[in-house]
C-alpha cells in the first residue's frame, strides 16, 4: 500500500495512530513492526516472503558475526558473502519486476537491502552489538514509512530510540505537520509533474522548448516524488516518537554539481561514506586512486535507483563530473559565501544546465533516445517550440514556478527574516488552519489526475 | 505555553477533518458496491484496489473535494479536468493518439461480416464533437485527428460495404444543436441528419423532418462528461423525443442480457423512467442489453441487424419507420465477436453504428 493512498490515509492511518498512543509502551515496538507488515503486504501477502527472508537473514547473520568476531578473515568472508547473497538477490528480483506491476513483487527492495547490509557492517566493524531481540532488527530494516525511499538511518542511532522515545502531543503535531506537506509535495506537486513529464515524452520530435520543459518536469517529478515520501516517512516516524534525518535540502538551485549532490538523497550518500569507503578509501592514497573511487561510488549509487544500465551511467557522470569539480577546486570557486556575484551566478547556470542533462539519463529508455533528447535541447533541429510544449507551458506556467518555489531555497530568508517579525509570529498561530487546508487539498488532489507509481517497481 | 497551545490546534484540526471526512463516508456507504472480500481477491490484491477505487469514487465530501480541485486547475491555467477539456459552452472530451489500430485493422471487422455473411451492410463512423468543434477547443490543446483516420478505414473496406461520411453531413451543420454540450454523444438532431443520408443509400425516403413533432423530454439532462468533471458553468442539455404520429407502431421490444435470458419490455421503446435517475440518456433505448429486438406493425419483411455503441441509441426511433424488425447487438457488451452474438440468416440489411472513439477502442 502506498502512503499517499486513501486506504492509508483515511483507514489505516487514524486507527493505527490511536492504537498507538493507547497501548503501553513494552507493546509498541511489536505494534509497529505488525502495522510494517499490515501495510506492506496489504491486498497481496506474498510480497512479505522477500522482505520477511531478508529480515531473518539479516538477524541471524548478525548474530553469527558477533560470535566470530575475534576471527577477523572468517568474519569478512561471512559478510562478503552475504552482501552478495543480498545484492544478488535484489538485482534479480528488479530485473523480475520490470515491465511488470505489482503482484508477487515487493517494492522498495532498495532500501532495506542497505539498511540490512549497514546493520551487518556496524556489527562488523563494532560500532554496534548485533541485537539479540528480533524486533529491534526486523524495524530496523523493515519499518514501513522509511521502506518506500528512505531517510536511511544507522542502527546505531536507531537503537536508543527503539527502547526510549517521546510519545506526546508535540510530537504527534509535529509529525502530521510534516506528514501533510510530504503528502502535498506528493500528491500536489510530483503526480502533476509526472503527468506532464508523460504527456510531453510522447511527443515524438521534441522541439527545444518541450525537451527541456520534459526534462524539467522529469527532474521536479523525481524530486518532489522522493521528497514527499522522504517527509512523509520523516512525519510518521515522528508521530511514533522517532527522529529521522533530513533526506534533502533544496538540492536545486546550487551553485556547483559537488553542492548539489551533497543536497540530494543526503542519507543514501551518507551510507555510502560510512559503510563503503571505510572499506576501501583508506587504503588509497594517490590522488587518481581517489577519483577512481569516487566514480565507482556513484557508479553504484546509480545503479542503486535502478537496474538499467542508464542508472549507472548517470552515477559515473556524477562522478566524473564530482572528481573534475574538486580538481580544479570549482565547487568552492562559486560558493555563494567565496564568490563574486557574477561567479556565483555562472555557478549557478553551469550546475542548472548540467542537472538537466544528466536527468535525461534517468528517464531515457535507451541512449539513443537519450541523445535525441539531447538534441532537441542544444538544437533548433526541430523548431524552438511545438504545441505541445506551447499548450504545457501556458497551462501549468504557475506550478512550474510553484514547484522550483519549493525545490531551492531562494526565499528561504525572506521567510526567515518574516518569522522573527510580530507578523510572522501572528502567521505561525495560523500553522494549523494553513495545514488543515492544505491535508483537504491533499484529498481533494487524490480523487483524480495521475497516480504515478511507477519509480516505486524501481527502488 | 504558546507554543503547546499551537500543537494542540493541529492535532484537533487534523483530527476534526478526520471525524468528517469519515462520518461523510460512513453516511454515503454504497452497499451494492463490490467491496466484500473473498479469499482469490484478498490474496492476488483486486480486493486492495477494489477498495481503494471505491474510496477514491465515495469519499465523504466527495464533490465539493472534487469541486475545490477542479476549479484550483482552472484557476491556475489547465483547461483540462480528467481528459475532458473545459470550454465556455461545452465540454469536450480529449481524443488520444497513442495506441491507435491501423486502418486496415479498423476496418477487417465489418469486411469479415460482410464476406461471411453476404448481407448488404452499411457503415457509418460518427466522429466526436472534439473533431467538429476543433475550433472551440483551449489554444493550442493536444487533440488526435480524426477526419482522416475515418477515411482511412471507409478505404480499407471491401467493395459492397456502403460507408456513410457522418463527418460531413454533421461539419456542414456544426451551427446547430447537434452534439450534448455535457456529454459524449450527439443529439437527435444530428442523428436525424446522419440518418436523413443513411437510410437514402438503404432503399428507401427518410421521414421528413416536418413530419415530426418534438417534444423536450428532459431540459436538465447532464452526460457523462459533467459526470467526469462536475463542471456546472455549461448549460445542461435538453432530451429531445422526435414523434411521428403517422408512422410505424412498435409492437413488441425483447431485450436479452449476456445468458440469454429474455425481457419482454412490452411495446414500449422509450424508458421515461430512466429520466428521473442520473442516468437520463437510457431514456432512449432503456437500460442497455447484450441484445434487442424490436418488432413494428410494418409488413414490408424487411429486417434489420445493427451493430452498435450507445451513439445509435438516439438514432433506433428514426430506423423503425422502415423496418418490420429490427435487432440491435450492443458492442459494448459483446466485444468485436460477431459470430456468437446473433443469427445473422434472414437479414436485409446490416448496420454498424459507431462513434470512431468507441470503434478504436473496441479493436483494441
Amino acid at each position: 500500500m502506498y502512503l499517499s493512498s486513501f486506504t492509508f490515509i483515511v483507514l489505516i492511518l487514524p486507527v493505527m495512530l490511536s492504537a498507538y498512543y493507547l497501548i503501553p509502551v513494552k507493546w509498541k515496538n511489536g505494534f509497529l513492526l505488525c502495522c510494517s507488515i499490515l501495510v506492506y503486504g496489504w491486498g497481496n501477502p506474498f510480497r512479505l516472503l522477500y522482505p520477511l527472508a531478508c529480515i531473518f537473514y539479516d538477524y541471524g547473520i548478525g548474530l553469527l558475526l558477533e560470535r566470530m568476531q575475534k576471527r577477523k578473515r572468517l568474519s569478512v568472508a561471512i559478510l562478503a558473502f552475504s552482501a552478495l547473497v543480498q545484492i544478488a538477490s535484489m538485482t534479480m528480483l528488479r530485473a523480475m519486476v520490470q515491465g511488470r506491476t505489482g503482484f508477487l513483487f515487493p517494492f522498495g527492495i532498495a532500501v532495506y537491502m542497505l539498511q540490512g547490509l549497514g546493520y551487518l557492517i556496524g556489527i562488523y566493524r563494532r560500532r554496534h552489538m548485533a541485537s539479540v531481540k528480533f524486533v529491534n532488527v526486523a524495524l530496523y530494516v523493515f519499518m514501513f514509512p522509511i521502506v518506500y525511499a528512505g531517510p536511511l538511518i544507522t542502527y546505531l542511532e536507531y537503537e536508543e530510540q527503539l527502547s526510549k522515545r517521546p510519545c506526546n502531543i508535540i510530537q504527534l503535531s509535529s509529525g502530521l505537520e510534516l506528514f501533510v506537506r510530504g503528502l502535498a509535495e506528493k500528491v500536489i506537486l510530483a503526480d502533476t509533474f509526472g503527468y506532464i513529464f508523460r504527456e510531453l515524452r510522447q511527443t515524438g520530435q521534441m522541439s527545444m522548448l518541450t525537451a527541456w520543459l520534459t526534462t524539467l518536469s522529469f527532474s521536479m517529478y523525481i524530486y518532489f516524488e522522493l521528497l514527499g515520501y522522504s517527509e512523509m516517512a520523516r512525519g510518521l516516524g515522528k508521530c511514533f516518537g522517532f527522529q529521522f534525518p533530513k533526506n534533502f535540502s533544496h538540492p536545486f538551485f546550487t551553485s556547483s554539481i559537488t553542492a548539489f549532490l551533497q543536497s540530494w538523497n543526503i542519507t543514501l550518500l551518507l551510507w555510502f561514506q560510512t559503510n563503503f569507503r571505510y572499506f576501501l578509501f583508506s587504503r588509497f592514497e594517490k590522488k587518481w586512486q581517489k577519483y577512481g573511487f569516487l566514480i565507482l561510488t556513484w557508479a553504484l549509487i546509480g545503479a542503486w535507483y535502478g537496474i538499467e544500465i542508464q542508472f549507472m551511467l548517470w552515477g559515473i557522470c556524477m562522478g566524473i563530473l564530482l572528481s573534475i569539480e574538486q580538481i580544479a577546486g570549482l565547487d568552492r570557486l562559486f560558493m555563494e559565501e567565496n564568490a563574486r556575484k557574477k561567479r556565483y551566478v555562472f555557478g549557478l547556470i553551469y550546475t542548472a544546465i548540467l542537472q538537466q542533462f544528466s536527468f535525461v539519463l534517468l528517464f531515457a529508455d535507451n541512449l539513443t533516445e537519450a541523445g535525441a533528447i539531447w538534441k532537441s535541447m542544444l538544437s533548433f533541429g526541430n523548431g524552438i517550440a511545438d504545441q505541445t510544449g506551447f499548450y504545457f507551458f501556458t497551462s501549468y506556467i504557475a506550478l512550474l514556478l510553484l514547484g522550483l518555489y519549493v525545490a531551492t531555497d531562494l526565499f528561504q530568508n525572506i521567510t526567515e527574516r518574516i518569522s522573527v517579525t510580530p507578523i510572522g509570529q501572528k502567521l505561525a498561530e495560523c500553522k494549523p488552519l494553513v495545514h488543515g487546508l492544505l491535508f483537504l487539498f491533499c484529498l481533494a488532489s487524490m480523487l483524480y489526475g495521475e497516480r504515478m507509481t511507477e519509480l516505486w517497481l524501481k527502488i | 505555553m504558546k507554543q503547546n497551545k499551537i500543537h494542540y490546534r493541529m492535532v484537533i484540526t487534523i483530527l476534526a477533518i478526520y471525524i468528517a471526512i469519515i462520518a461523510g463516508t460512513i453516511r454515503s456507504y454504497d452497499k451494492t458496491a463490490p467491496i466484500h472480500p473473498t479469499m482469490q481477491s484478498l490474496i492476488n490484491g483486486t480486493w486492495a484496489e477494489q477498495t481503494e477505487n471505491y474510496l477514491q469514487e465515495h469519499i465523504g465530501f466527495h464533490d465539493v473535494l472534487f469541486r475545490i480541485k477542479s476549479n484550483t486547475d482552472l484557476f491556475i491555467g489547465e483547461k483540462m479536468v480528467q481528459g475532458v477539456y473545459i470550454t465556455d459552452d461545452m465540454l469536450l472530451e480529449k481524443l488520444y493518439s497513442d495506441d491507435i489500430p491501423a486502418p486496415s485493422e479498423s476496418a477487417e471487422p465489418v469486411n469479415e461480416f460482410y464476406e461471411d455473411t453476404g448481407i448488404p451492410t452499411y457503415f457509418i463512423l460518427v466522429p466526436s464533437a472534439s473533431e467538429i468543434y476543433r475550433t472551440k477547443l483551449p489554444a493550442n490543446a493536444i487533440n488526435a485527428e480524426q477526419k482522416n483516420r475515418i477515411q482511412q478505414i471507409y478505404m480499407e473496406t471491401v467493395n459492397g460495404i456502403h460507408c456513410v461520411d457522418a463527418y460531413n453531413i454533421l461539419s456542414s451543420l456544426k451551427d446547430n444543436y447537434i452534439y450534448y454540450r455535457t456529454d459524449t454523444r450527439w443529439t437527435c438532431c444530428g442523428a436525424y441528419y446522419v440518418y436523413q443520408s443513411a437510410i437514402q443509400k438503404m432503399g428507401f425516403t427518410p421521414v421528413s423532418f416536418q413530419k415530426y413533432v418534438i417534444s423536450h423530454m428532459s431540459t436538465e439532462f447532464r452526460g457523462n462528461l459533467y459526470e467526469k468533471t462536475l463542471y456546472h458553468e455549461v448549460r445542461a442539455d435538453v432530451l429531445d423525443r422526435y414523434r411521428n404520429e403517422s408512422g410505424a407502431q412498435i409492437t413488441s421490444v425483447i431485450a436479452y442480457d449476456a445468458n440469454g435470458q429474455a425481457e419482454n419490455r412490452g411495446n414500449r421503446l422509450y424508458d421515461t423512467s430512466a429520466l428521473t435517475t442520473n442516468n437520463q440518456y437510457q431514456y432512449y433505448l432503456g437500460k442497455p442489453c447484450q441484445k434487442l429486438v424490436i418488432r413494428t406493425n410494418i409488413d414490408n419483411g424487411k429486417k434489420l441487424l445493427v451493430y452498435k455503441d450507445s451513439f445509435a441509441d438516439c438514432v433506433i426511433p428514426f430506423l423503425v419507420h422502415h423496418y418490420h424488425e429490427i435487432c440491435i447487438i450492443n458492442l459494448e457488451q459483446t466485444g468485436m465477436d460477431f459470430t456468437t452474438s446473433a443469427d445473422t440468416a434472414g437479414y436485409t440489411h446490416a448496420l454498424f453504428l459507431c462513434s470512431m472513439s468507441n470503434w478504436e477502442n473496441l479493436i483494441q
